[in-house]
């Protein structure tokens, strides 16, 4: 990372100092999570959790239901508050940032749509607020292969065509930071297929992607890095080739890792 | 905060919601002023003061539905989940809840307006095919269309604040009509001077159907009330977390 840092040899200030301390996180990675904990009155959702990912990283997010990949990534979103820790996207907190949606594309629940607004109206909504111009709404329908069907009611969408309306709202503002939540989640075999083909493309376009999924054999051909959590713990971090290596399935080491317990 | 006006705007106009309440809320303002004006004595009906307060349903109708305007434009998001979007384009939150008070303040008073001169329409003419005297005056109908109004856009606005705390659209929902329904006619009932200082009370005060307050008073009494409203609704917003 040092190399993209500008070069200032006369001023050096405490924050490009701090950049380059070594050992820790670069504060600029699209996401520094460190120490990060949430609590639920006794429930320990997610604890002392801490990983960056690098720029052109697409990043697989695995663990059991329930693990806390939600929760984390609600955290680095701004919507919920930790309760100790910090969650940072581009070195800042998510609510800080300006103009956030070129920065950080993001889908959390596959069904985020009022049911009776068409997806056309429902990006115009979010492009409308970001400021963002209304050919970025036809653009990421073309993305998406929503076009024709951009003025029906999303209540007459399949679970595969919600998934890439959600998608599509992501996009709208070109960011450099996806972060999707179970996306392959109900999609059929073409969908699946469909999704992956086009995380690549997104990330052969240098961009960051963070993908949380249970589906690990989609998983392995979509990533090349990997966290594993569980119980709100990160078990294990690092690219899917360390990982799997010795010929280990990344099967093998999740179960291993998670004790295989059907939850 | 531009944008988050528009993308209100955006957001009533491309659901059938804000239609919806609108025509129920014509059809309710029709059902009870043929109630009112065909079945009422002549005596109830004689006086200025007895007209007045049969016109009181166009003023409650109007509060009513603003209300529930308000209700909605916040709880429904939370219902279908576009708050996350929502709150992901604007992470600071407030302008959110800003631009919602706005629009639906707007909405508020349109309805407010819808309900008072559908009001006054339909029972100046139910006054008149009963042969009764229109006692009302050109200020009295002046006060109820603005007075209405403008209760209608406070009512709005404290909708917003109880739909933000309360987040649940049923709740919110059945907690609204209670309130006008079942809460302010019993009071009304039994504690006719703490009644009137309640906001639905208070409403029709600022329209001129009753003339226990002052319509100064009144609009001062439910600025506060729909301050008190939009402000906890506010900072619920901005401290709670998004599931």
């Amino acid at each position: 990372m040092s190399a993209d840092v500008p070069a200032a040899p006369h001023r050096v200030d405490s924050r490009s100092a701090q950049l380059l301390a070594p050992g820790q996180p670069v504060a600029r990675d699209p996401v520094t999570v460190r120490s990060l904990t949430k609590r639920y009155g006794e429930v320990v959702a997610v604890d002392a959790v801490t990983f960056s990912l690098e720029p052109g990283t697409v990043t697989g997010f695995l663990g059991p239901n329930g693990a806390g990949k939600t929760t984390t990534l609600r955290l680095l979103l701004g919507l919920a508050k930790p309760t100790a820790g910090q969650a940072l996207v581009f070195g800042q907190h998510y609510r800080q940032l300006q103009r956030p949606t070129e920065r950080v594309g993001a889908v959390l629940e596959s069904s985020d749509f009022h049911p009776s607004r068409s997806g056309r109206d429902h990006l115009r909504t979010l492009a409308v607020a970001a400021e963002l111009p209304l050919d970025r709404v036809e653009r990421v329908l073309e993305m998406v292969e929503l076009t024709g069907a951009a003025k029906r009611r999303v209540s007459t969408y399949s679970l595969g065509m919600r998934q890439r309306l959600g998608l599509a709202a992501a996009l709208l503002g070109d960011p450099q930071l996806l972060i999707l939540d179970e996306p392959a989640n109900g999609l059929d075999p073409a969908g699946v297929r469909w999704l992956r083909t086009f995380l690549q493309a997104l990330a052969g376009q240098g961009r960051t992607v963070l993908v949380s999924s249970h589906l690990l054999a989609e998983v392995a051909q979509t990533v090349n890095r990997v966290l594993i959590i569980d119980r709100g713990r990160l078990l294990a971090s690092g690219s899917l080739d360390e990982l799997t290596s010795g010929g280990r399935s990344l099967e093998d080491v999740y179960l291993d890792l998670t004790e295989g317990e059907p939850q | 905060m531009i944008g988050q006006l528009r993308s209100e705007l955006v957001k009533q106009r491309s659901t059938r919601t804000t239609l919806l309440l609108f025509l129920a809320m014509v059809g309710l303002v029709a059902f009870a002023v043929a109630m009112h004006v065909l079945t009422l004595s002549e005596a109830d009906l004689s006086t200025r003061a007895g007209q007045l307060e049969v016109f009181q349903v166009g003023t409650r109708a109007g509060l009513l539905f603003a209300g529930l305007a308000g209700a909605i434009a916040i709880t429904a998001e939370i219902r279908y989940g576009t708050i996350r979007p929502t709150f992901l384009v604007t992470p600071r939150r407030g302008p959110v809840i800003a631009a919602k008070l706005a629009v639906s303040g707007l909405a508020g008073i349109a309805f407010g307006l819808v309900a008072e001169a559908l009001m006054s329409a339909a029972a100046t003419a139910g006054l008149a095919a009963r042969g009764l005297d229109n006692q009302l005056t050109g200020g009295d109908y002046l006060q109820l269309l603005t007075g209405g109004a403008a209760a209608a856009a406070l009512w709005a606005a404290a909708g917003v604040g109880v739909g933000a705390l309360v987040r649940n659209q049923v709740g919110a929902i059945v907690g609204l009509c209670a309130w006008m329904f079942i809460i302010e006619s019993v009071t009304e009932g039994f504690v006719p001077d703490a009644a009137r200082f309640l906001p639905g009370g208070l409403g029709n005060a600022l329209a001129g159907n009753t003339d226990d307050l002052t319509p100064a008073v009144a609009a001062l009494l439910l600025i506060l009330y729909a301050a008190a409203a939009a402000t906890s609704g506010w900072v619920a917003t901005l401290r709670r977390d998004v599931a």
